[in-house]
């Protein structure tokens, strides 16, 4: 062992588990580790990549640990000196998810895990620590874990967050009764309204709790007599909590505690007015609206009625996430998964009806849904493209889709999707093709964009795939980018789409509202404010030739990236995006439509100077179309 | 330069020739090399240390490393000197023909790096010249010379190890003996890789 390898184990020495191994396994790994040095933002590992054979150690510098979702990084932990990272080959087989990276220069030690695996057979402590540490779920059980960064289950889903955040649902009207009542009363408390547990009070807050258990274990041995005053059995004190407790933080407090219920008060202390009772089941039943849970529901309903259900408890969700000020990228995620979830389980069904399909097809989102954007009940647009098939089995086969698409679209529409109004939808004859045709329509559109303008829509050129064949969705894709090469004829028409909007501001900075019709007085802030951004982000991400990246908030971050020079512009038009769609899916949500138009007067003077500012660089977005696409042909 | 002509005719030790024959293919191994002589003849003075460690995929192997001490004994009789406290410690010690050979053997065809490398090879290579071998074949990168290049610096001036540590921030004890040098030459040699983005 050289001087090296000791002043690695020395510096080991100092860290769990290291500390617990002898000192001739701890030569041993610092003989075998490999010394890392990281330059400032250097990866060592990120999501999806394949896993390296050893795990690590900081030795100096920091190493930020992540979560990427989408063009959104958020910083799970901090790796400072002596933390322990990257265990996740030690318990699992599959691939990394999360990335590593350096905040600062950095020195890692890598230790293999062939070499450190045998030490965890001889020490249980140590294999202990490391399980406990992977298995953690919970984030405030890991701080107090000190030097160890877990990569467990918890943050690789990025939907628990929103549960975290969740608030309770819970018994307002709890059980009371005072300390000298009779077990017999409060036992017959119990049994007469179903409830499992009853709070002894006295005339300054709670002072203890009987639940089943306590009469199971107290009274029904024959330890105490049915008569005896409650307050000998009772469990004292009762642990009580906030009113707005989070649904983490009840759990963890049950767990610390032991206990099976928290009594909730106006303080949080025991000294103070009771506000209700938390039980066990209420946890359980807080995490079934969670966003895992839905989507395992989506896949096991039956029916559109099940379906619908569903959808509703998913506007429940948005709804209590945006009032939680969880980020709107986050929200956005979510709930088009969930949407897609059920747009995949509508076609499931309606080929479950008629028979499994003739050829091979891709049922794409577009629009809205294809950019996964779809927050409020909005219409649904789709379209179908079915492998092209012999000549004799084309209108058999072309029968089957259309079937299908009238099948699946009637089932959204029960659940609450309205159609499309201008037909853009798989069960239309015009947008249920073969793929040949689906290639030919694409042609035309984009090299010949004026004489197909009457059936051209630019949402045709946001479309994710649903169910389907993953190799028809990247057909299109391939047309679709070939086509847009340098093609100034289709750029230009894209432009003038985007640009035809009509301006949300007037010469003297006031909103331009409708002037007439039942929106009369109310700003239209989806033809206005969300169409000319969405436009615009599309026709750069096509011009930049990005492929793969629907959402416009996405979009703008990425053009920000491959467009360093406007990047501020793109910057900006990414918050102002986000903050229209907070502010178009609040009001969605208040009036229980798809929010396109806005109440002015009902937004706070705040939120009202908010909108306006963002709706500010969107005039240099609309200079730089202007710029960099010659707007002559249609205009 | 005519070098080859001399030895052609020359029975080289068996070592030697295993050593040559491991050129036939390219490394991707990098030998970081530290080593402590007596003086900088290379006619009188002779190496008394020897330290290495490995460098593949951008990592240190600290199990791949080398280091010996080398007995010198009749330098160190013949300049009076006490051997004393190289016997007293626990390392590696070996005899200079003995020391070279295991040397040899380690460093295969990998690429050399050191700080003043070229110092260190002509040491060495002037070692093995007594011990019937050749020069060693081996690339040899100065991280001097890669600091020089990353930052455009067209002085002559060298600069020492302390003052690379320093202007790259590597925190590490000053490095006392052999091995902690060629260890921090390492340090710097990871960083200057990534920089230079040698592959």
């Amino acid at each position: 062992m050289n001087i090296i390898a000791e002043q690695i184990a020395d510096f080991l020495k100092n860290y769990a588990p290291f500390n617990q191994l002898r000192s001739d396994e701890l030569a041993e790994i610092a003989n075998n580790v490999r010394v890392i040095s990281l330059e400032k933002k250097q990866t060592l590992f990120k999501i999806n990549d394949a896993l390296h054979d050893s795990f690590y150690v900081v030795a100096s510098g920091v190493v930020n640990i992540s979560v990427i979702a989408d063009a959104e990084e958020s910083i799970i932990n901090k790796c400072h000196e002596g933390t322990i990272f990257g265990l996740r080959p030690f318990f699992a087989k599959n691939k990394y998810k999360m990335t590593a990276k350096a905040r600062e220069e950095s020195l890692v030690y890598a230790i293999p895990i062939a070499v450190f695996k045998p030490l965890l057979a001889n020490n249980s402590e140590v294999l202990n620590f490391l399980l406990e540490s992977f298995a953690s779920n919970l984030p405030e059980d890991r701080s107090t874990q000190g030097n160890l960064a877990s990569d467990g289950v918890f943050y690789t889903e990025k939907q628990s967050e929103v549960q975290f955040f969740q608030t309770l649902a819970y018994n307002t009207t709890p059980l009371l009764a005072t300390a000298d009542s009779t077990a017999q009363e409060v036992a017959q408390l119990m049994a007469e309204s179903l409830k499992n547990n009853v709070i002894i009070f006295e005339k300054n807050g709670p002072i203890g709790i009987v639940t089943h258990a306590d009469l199971a274990s107290k009274i029904a041995t024959g330890r105490y007599p049915v008569t005896i005053p409650v307050s000998n059995i009772m469990s004292s004190p009762v642990v009580t909590v906030l009113e707005n407790v989070s649904l983490a933080e009840a759990q963890l407090l049950m767990l610390k505690n032991n206990v099976t219920h928290l009594c909730v008060t106006v303080d949080g202390t025991d000294k103070s007015v009771i506000k209700g009772v938390i039980s066990e089941h209420d946890l359980i039943a807080a995490q079934a609206s969670n966003p895992g849970v839905l989507i395992k529901e989506v896949k096991r309903s039956l029916s559109s009625n099940e379906l619908k259900e569903i959808r509703s408890r998913l506007t429940n969700l948005i709804q209590s996430s945006i009032q939680k000020n969880i980020p709107l990228t986050h929200i956005t995620n979510i709930a088009s998964e969930i949407n897609f979830a059920i747009l995949k389980r509508a076609v499931e069904l309606s080929i479950l009806d008629l028979g499994s399909p003739p050829a091979r097809y891709a049922w794409l989102s577009i629009g809205s849904q294809g950019r996964k954007e779809q927050l409020l009940l909005t219409d649904q647009d789709s379209i179908l493209v079915f492998e092209d098939v012999p000549q004799e089995k084309y209108i058999e086969v072309k029968d089957y889709f259309l079937k299908l698409g009238k099948k699946t679209t009637a089932t959204l529409e029960k659940i609450g999707y309205e159609l499309c109004p201008h037909g853009h939808m798989g069960s239309n004859m015009m947008w249920c093709k073969s793929l040949t045709d689906w290639i030919k329509q694409y042609n035309n559109w984009m090299n010949a964009p004026r004489e197909n303008q009457d059936n051209l829509s630019s949402i045709f050129f946001d479309y994710e795939l649903v169910i389907g064949e993953q190799k028809i969705e990247t057909a299109i894709n391939n047309i679709v980018f070939e086509n847009a090469y340098n093609n100034t004829l289709f750029f230009d028409f894209l432009g003038n789409d985007a640009l035809r909007k009509n301006s949300p501001l007037s010469f003297f900075k006031k909103f331009i509202v409708e002037e007439e019709g039942i929106h009369k007085d109310k700003f239209d802030i989806k033809s206005r404010a969300l169409m000319p951004l969405i436009d615009s982000a599309r026709l750069f991400t096509l011009s930049h030739d990005i492929k793969g990246i629907n959402n416009t908030y996405t979009r703008f971050k990425q053009l920000a990236i491959v467009d360093p020079k406007h990047a501020e512009i793109f910057l900006n038009c990414a918050e102002a995006y986000l903050f229209l769609t907070r502010i178009r899916t609040l009001e969605g949500l208040k009036n229980e439509n798809s929010g396109q138009y806005i109440n002015l007067e009902e937004l706070s003077k705040n939120d009202r100077e908010k909108l306006k500012n963002s709706l500010i660089p969107m005039k240099e977005l609309e200079e730089l179309i202007k710029d960099s696409f010659q707007l002559t042909q249609f205009s | 330069m005519l070098d080859w002509l001399k030895h052609i005719n020359k029975e080289y030790p068996e070592f030697w020739n295993d050593y040559l024959a491991k050129f036939s293919k390219k490394s991707k191994r990098y030998v970081i090399l530290a080593t402590d002589a007596t003086g900088n003849s290379t006619e009188k003075d002779v190496i008394t240390f020897i330290s290495a460690f490995a460098v593949e995929d951008d990592a240190i192997l600290i199990k791949d490393s080398f280091e010996t001490i080398l007995l010198q004994y009749r330098f160190l009789h013949d300049n009076h000197l006490s051997n004393e406290y190289i016997i007293e410690s626990r390392l590696l010690k070996l005899s200079e023909p003995e020391a070279l050979k295991t040397f040899i053997e380690y460093l295969g065809n990998g690429i050399l790096v050191g700080h003043q490398i070229q110092s260190s090879v002509a040491m060495i290579n002037a070692t093995l010249e007594r011990l019937d071998c050749g020069k060693l074949r081996n690339e040899a990168l100065d991280i001097d010379i890669m600091h020089r290049k990353l930052n455009e610096i067209t002085d002559d001036k060298e600069l020492s190890l302390d003052e690379l540590t320093d202007f790259y921030k590597i925190q590490s004890t000053p490095a006392n003996s052999t091995t902690e040098r060629a260890y921090t030459i390492a340090l710097l040699f990871l960083k200057l890789k990534f920089k230079l983005g040698l592959k």
